[in-house]
């Protein structure tokens, strides 16, 4: 295994699904359910069981929209707020309308969520305005179930193959997809009449302050490549410079799910014990707070759990440490940290473009379509804000089923063998030389580099430097990267991928003239938000090979704000102390 | 330039006495999201063949035999 | 290459179940899982009467992936295995089913006389649903075995039926907490005037989780007869019992708790102000302004937020 081949094979299909994590397995299910003969392929670069960021398992719902504890119009108009007005809310409200079925489908498929006594879905109030939170005790058997499910719809899966170009037809539409094998290095090229895009966040952008290069808040398996695809391939993607960043636990650098402690009376508080974050959702404003307080003297921030009762303590302990990330039991006992004793030391993750928990992602509308007749996108890669793993399922289903209506008198779009001559040469140069830089140097430079430049406070100065540091990199890696083995190979097509995505952070970041978004657009040039200019999304895409950024104007609203509204919302918020 | 070995503890454990890949088992192998878990053309075990770990512990948890433990990488430990 | 997933011949992996090598099974017996095809659940069936435990322990955890009758036969014959590891691992995949029918061959099994086999067993029916069980669920309750008794009452609260209550107010005064603590929670679905009288019973319970229920449930009830037992409560010696009684005196607009709520704003877990503050703010009556309006500056932005919130509610 592993030893580089050659090799290319063609095959085709109807619908193309990339990455079999969340939004991928539902997709592709929900294609083959509406239209059982259809020819549907899941591709993924590992295996279907555990792959994406749910891999292990999740530990609840935080945006479930549940009749009788909060209404689509009143999550659209949070998630509006939330996202500093930038919002087309037709793609949230189709999801705050939707995401209960497909609750009630998955809680069908055996994955389990928590009940009361008499068996009603125990809805938690973690937010001021509306509830949803609906904790997972049984969150491990996510993957599991959705595995099931796949298998049962007879959904060709093939495991192994990383996408690595999209390839457009003749007449503009989607065409299909090329991919390399992760262990032998052979092509496979997929012909397909529409593609769904679902290979998740960028999470290997930044690096973690551990210096372990794998130890990242995402799952590192998604590289971003969904991104650089969508980009090469010509689609828009929005809103880039509203990076992903997260409060996390310091070192382990996994979540240190408050939506979990919330509810049972953890909190969030600096060394004083004392609570500090003002913003109530999940936000760039939270984060600026979060952020303030760790540079201020009443820093480091914790995890607070040791007021709470023994019990109430060791049961947080108890989920926390066997649904989503569970070697964080490891973690503590390695430190003696026991959550009744111990404040927990928490931190902010390195930065990511990741939609599902801030707003960057390929350009979709309330189909899932991108800016390419034929290609969707859905989950933590696609536009729509604060989507979450319940957006993931959703938006994945809503792409499966208009993808299956859209092929049905579709012919496939020529592709040009040419390009994907090119591609192979492309992918396999670094197999071609004797000797010279390795993938992981490559990687740890450019994410090195990342979090020297481009981290928040973004200063346009250094922007800058970090662009003409990129340029050489990039040469680095064009002329000089040599790999052993096609594992490797699938590293050194990550670090392209990672390089493509640093590009494209620093590219909008400098377009976008002002701050938003609290600590995920804090321009320290421009510290002032600009709605006169800028309450717009900014759309990167590639024009004539060239990186371009443009304005597009924020759909009118369908679920209007009244002033006394956004008092309620903005009483509970601060401005930040930059 | 030529190119090193640098050595690197790996957080993953093989306990081979209980591991069954010699008997056709891939389990672990199959699930890391990472792809880091090879099964020795010598000892017909599973093992770490890439320090690429994001601790994520699917192979541990869904091991038949119980043979994998996954450590906290030293780095972050 | 192969490009993608087999759907293998269930026939060519059932034959490696008579390889002499339990591992060779055991690997069989996953791979059969992974098929998802209900065709597979004989050959795990088969499985399940292996002369190896770790081949049953498999073929226990596999039947996991599959729903229905056929699955709950295997089950069946998998929670009354000799080995407990088996018997465990029979009773978790049987709390995966969905179908109300895979309850029938469950039933029978609640008066098994292993303890083990009959808590695995109403486990397992709980998610059912099935109004068969209900009987067997009612039954159960009165079991000697308090484990039993528990899983009990997630059968017949699931359920949710007017009839059951007086077998439930009974186990609200279990000699076991656990079985109190169920009890009580499941009471939640009946506005009956029993279940008020055994919920504001509850409510002097001597386990302080079993009084955290009770006075939650009072709220979510809205048994307005509940307010003047719970106001002592204000003063119960676990502050995460007075969070959820000073919740529910807010959902039940107890504009006579408004002095004994107030100390609670000066305790010094903010946990407590915050909710004292929401409660006030659900009360909405102006006797309690003067106590907000001395928090309006409080170190603790959530309890700032709650009393901005209330203050407007006024």
């Amino acid at each position: 295994m592993d030893e580089i081949s050659s090799g290319l094979s063609e095959v085709e299909c109807d619908i193309l699904v990339i990455g079999g994590g969340t939004a991928g397995p539902m997709a592709a299910y929900k294609a083959r359910k509406k239209n059982p003969d259809a020819k549907v392929i899941l591709l993924e670069k590992a295996n279907v069981k555990r792959s994406g960021a749910i891999s292990m398992g999740m530990d609840g719902l935080n945006n479930a929209v549940i009749p009788g504890y909060s209404t689509p119009e009143q999550y659209t108009k949070e998630i509006t707020i939330a996202n500093d007005g930038i919002c087309d809310q037709d793609a949230v409200y189709r999801y705050a309308k939707e995401c209960y079925s497909i609750i009630e489908e998955l809680d069908k498929f055996g994955i389990r969520f928590q009940k009361d006594e008499n068996g009603e879905f125990d809805v938690k109030k973690v937010h001021h305005i509306g509830t949803y939170v609906l904790p997972m005790p049984n969150g491990d058997t996510v993957k599991k179930a959705l595995y099931r499910q796949l298998r049962r719809a007879r959904v060709m899966i093939s495991n192994r193959f990383m996408a690595t170009r999209l390839l457009t037809g003749k007449n503009g539409r989607i065409a299909g997809a090329i991919s390399v094998n992760t262990r032998t290095s052979e092509f496979l090229v997929i012909k397909a009449k529409a593609v769904i895009m679902c290979t998740g966040a960028a999470g290997r952008l930044g690096l973690p302050t551990s210096g372990y290069m794998f130890g990242t808040y995402e799952n590192p398996t998604n590289s971003g490549e969904g991104y650089t695809m969508a980009y090469h391939a010509g689609a828009k993607l929005a809103n880039l410079e509203c990076f992903q960043i997260n409060p996390l636990i310091k070192d382990y650098n996994g979540p240190a799910c408050a939506y979990v402690a919330g509810p049972l009376g953890g909190y969030t508080a600096n060394a004083n014990n004392e609570r500090f974050i003002e913003c109530d959702y999940w936000s760039g404003q939270m984060m600026q707070e979060f952020h303030n307080e760790l540079l201020s003297g009443k820093g480091p921030v914790f995890l607070k759990l040791n007021h709470l009762h023994q019990d109430t303590a060791d049961h947080i302990e108890e989920i926390l440490h066997t649904v989503e990330r569970p070697s964080r039991g490891r973690f503590h006992e390695g430190r003696n940290t026991k959550y009744s004793e111990t404040m927990i030391e928490m931190h902010i993750s390195e930065i990511g473009f990741c939609s599902g928990h801030s707003a960057s992602g390929v350009f979709v509308d309330d189909n899932a379509r991108t800016t390419i007749d034929g290609l969707y996108a859905a989950g933590d890669m696609a536009s729509v804000p604060h989507n979450y793993m319940l957006g993931a399922f959703t938006n994945g289903a809503i792409a499966g089923e208009h993808a299956i209506d859209y092929v049905k008198d579709m012919e496939f779009d020529e592709i040009d063998q040419g390009e994907v001559a090119k591609e192979q040469e492309r992918i396999l140069a670094p197999t071609k030389r004797e000797d010279g830089i390795p993938p992981n140097q490559i990687e740890f430079k450019i994410r090195r580099l990342v979090n020297d430049y481009l981290q928040p406070p973004k200063v346009d100065k250094k922007y800058e430097l970090c662009q003409s540091r990129l340029a050489e990199v990039r040469e680095d890696m064009e002329q000089n990267m040599m790999v052993r083995d096609a594992h490797e190979l699938m590293r050194a097509t990550e670090a392209s991928s990672i390089l493509d995505c640093a590009d494209m952070a620093a590219h909008a970041s400098l377009y976008r003239k002002e701050s938003r978004w609290g600590l995920y657009h804090n321009r320290v040039d421009y510290p002032e938000r600009d709605d006169e200019n800028w309450k717009c999304h900014v759309l990167l895409s590639k024009q004539d090979g060239v990186m371009t950024c443009e304005k597009r104007d924020v759909k009118p609203y369908i679920i209007p704000i009244n002033e006394d509204e956004k008092d309620a919302y903005n009483n509970q918020r601060v401005q930040a102390q930059a | 330039m030529p190119i090193a070995n640098s050595p690197t503890t790996v957080p993953v454990v093989v306990d081979e006495k209980k591991c069954i890949a010699d008997k056709g088992c891939t389990v672990c192998v199959d699930v890391c999201p990472l792809d880091v878990l090879r099964i020795s053309e010598m000892t017909g075990k599973a093992y770490m063949k890439y320090d690429e770990c994001w601790y994520c512990m699917p192979c541990e948890a869904d091991c038949p035999t119980d043979a994998v433990t996954v450590n906290i990488p030293y780095l972050l430990r | 290459m192969e490009h993608f997933e087999a759907y293998t011949d269930l026939d060519d992996i059932g034959e490696k179940l008579n390889d002499s090598d339990p591992a060779v099974r055991r690997i069989a017996v996953m791979e059969l899982a992974d098929e998802a095809s209900p065709d597979a659940i004989p050959f795990i069936g088969k499985a399940l009467e292996d002369e190896s435990t770790d081949v049953r322990l498999q073929a226990a955890i596999a039947l996991g992936e599959f729903d229905g009758v056929e699955a709950a036969k295997a089950l069946a014959v998998g929670l009354q295995d000799k080995d407990t590891k088996v018997v465990q691992a029979a009773a978790d995949s049987l709390a995966e089913l969905k179908d109300p029918a895979a309850a029938t061959p469950i039933l029978p099994l609640t008066s098994h006389e292993d303890p083990n086999v009959r808590a695995g067993a109403l486990r397992g029916l709980k998610e059912l649903r099935n109004p068969e069980s209900l009987a067997y669920g009612i039954k159960a309750l009165s079991d000697p075995i308090a484990g039993v008794r528990v899983q009990a009452i997630g059968v017949v609260g699931y359920l949710k039926p007017e009839e059951a209550l007086p077998a439930l107010i009974n186990c609200g005064r279990d000699e076991n907490p656990s079985v109190r603590r169920a009890a009580v929670g499941a009471l939640a679905f009946s506005q009956s005037p029993h279940a008020a009288t055994a919920l504001i019973n509850a409510l002097s319970d001597e386990d302080w989780s079993v009084r955290e229920v009770a006075a939650e449930v009072v709220g979510k009830s809205d048994f307005e007869a509940a307010i003047d037992p719970l106001i002592p409560l204000l003063e119960d010696e676990n502050w995460q019992v007075r969070i959820k009684v000073i919740r529910s005196l807010g959902k039940l607009k107890a504009v006579k708790a408004i002095e004994a709520i107030a100390p609670a704003l000066d305790h010094k877990i903010s946990n407590l102000r915050k909710e004292a503050a929401a409660a006030f703010g659900e009360i909405a009556h102006p006797d309690a302004r003067p106590y907000l309006e001395k928090l309006v500056d409080d170190a603790d932005p959530d309890v700032r937020k709650n009393v901005r919130w209330a203050l407007a509610k006024m």
